[in-house]
């Protein structure tokens, strides 16, 4: 039996490609789409999709506040985020509030169509290691500009403790300077 | 009217995958698939394609950048815009480089398909009331700005733009200077306020 889809995104050239991409897959059945979180939650109500294709980043409301909704509103969905980058923090975030995981938009057809399948059959997808809650207010620092010694101070640690946590995410996002890291840590919105 | 060849670059692969498939079901036929503003000029360059649609965002080189080089690799190929946002800076800057058609992707297909056959036939279709502007920043110095807010340091901005580290750091100290700053964070801070990052504009997500 076909899996049942909806797809919930504020770009409607980006719905009509992800449909199109779908139509091709006999398994997948996107059985309706939604263009912001209200009418997504509708729709979830009326058809009970198998799976949720849900936007990160939607206009009307928040992204990861809308998962606790759709899992209310239909406990047997289950739902896959979708965002423009393949941001860790985002898919940690998005599995800690009830999402089986977060796939990119720069993925390719294949394992955004696994990734259905698999969260379709109720598993979790596979996560990286999410950022502590240390990270978190060290990044927030970065995103400020602040040097470590005004890091530090702020959170009563060692610069050098900083420059640690610094350097230890700087290799674990693979980015290679200062002014990359701050970019990221305000991509993520801290 | 001859059939329209098309180079298609977006780093969302997903949505590359879909738009093609789209358009050749509206009989545009995509030559080739580019996932960042380098890989495009290549591909144009070898192509030649009546028409190149390009996303805004994307890394190593940004659509508008990108734009305004195409203008000298293949003269007959027209560019269409397409874009998540709806800054009418981007609007201004994509006119400014030379830009055939812009298209914001909360437009359904059948828009994109319009703008693409308009163009195609000679008809340029952007924005209304918007003036081309530009920034005072050089084309080097936008494309070193891009490469530094991805991250990277000046030894492999130099090997991406075959110039020499002395070379990367002569424009680097330019673009500071012409943004008044005297740090990279800041540098981060004044080219956001400016939207001179298009492809970094993100939208955040509330928490």
């Amino acid at each position: 039996m076909a899996i049942r889809l909806i797809l919930v995104d504020d770009h409607a050239l980006v719905r009509d490609a992800l449909a199109q991409v779908l139509a091709a897959v006999p398994d997948l059945d996107v059985v309706g789409t939604a263009g912001d979180g209200a009418a997504g939650l509708k729709l979830a109500r009326e058809v009970e999709p198998d799976v949720v294709l849900l936007d990160i980043a939607l206009p009307d409301e928040n992204g990861l506040l809308l998962i606790g909704k759709f899992r209310t509103v239909c406990p047997t969905a289950n739902v896959l985020m979708l965002s423009m980058h393949s941001e860790p923090e985002y898919a940690a975030e998005s599995v800690a509030r009830g999402a089986s995981g977060l796939v990119a938009k720069s993925e390719v057809p294949e394992a955004f169509i696994d990734a259905i399948r698999s969260v379709a059959c109720g598993a979790q997808l596979e996560v990286q290691h999410p950022l502590s809650p240390r990270e978190r207010d060290v990044l927030g620092g970065v995103a400020r500009g602040c040097s470590n010694e005004e890091i530090a101070d702020d959170l009563g640690l060692q610069p050098k403790t900083v420059e640690g946590y610094c350097q230890r995410l700087m290799d674990r996002l693979d980015l290679h300077t200062r002014v990359g890291l701050a970019g990221y840590a305000r991509r993520l919105g801290l | 009217m001859e059939k329209i060849r098309v180079v298609l670059a977006d780093d969302h692969v997903l949505v590359r995958t879909g738009v093609r498939a789209l358009l050749a079901s509206h009989g545009i036929e995509v030559v080739s698939e580019a996932g960042d503003g380098r890989e495009l000029l290549r591909d144009v360059r070898r192509h030649r394609p009546n028409i190149a649609l390009v996303d805004i965002s994307m890394p190593l080189l940004d659509g508008i950048e990108a734009t305004r080089r195409i203008g000298n690799v293949s003269r007959d190929t027209r560019v269409v815009l397409l874009t998540m946002h709806k800054d009418p800076r981007f609007a201004a800057r994509a006119i400014d480089a030379g830009a055939w058609g812009y298209v914001v992707k909360d437009e359904a297909i059948e828009r994109l398909v319009d703008v693409v056959l308009s163009v195609a036939s000679g008809k340029r279709c952007l924005p209304d009331g918007i003036e081309p502007s530009r920034d005072d920043l050089t084309t080097k110095e936008r494309e070193v700005l891009q490469l530094i807010f991805e991250g990277n340091k000046n030894a492999d901005i130099a090997r991406i733009m075959s110039r020499s580290v002395n070379t990367v750091r002569a424009h680097r100290a330019r673009l500071m200077r012409k943004l008044g700053v005297g740090s990279a964070t800041e540098l981060l801070d004044v080219a956001e306020q400016r939207g001179l990052i298009p492809w970094q504009a993100a939208r955040k997500v509330d928490r």
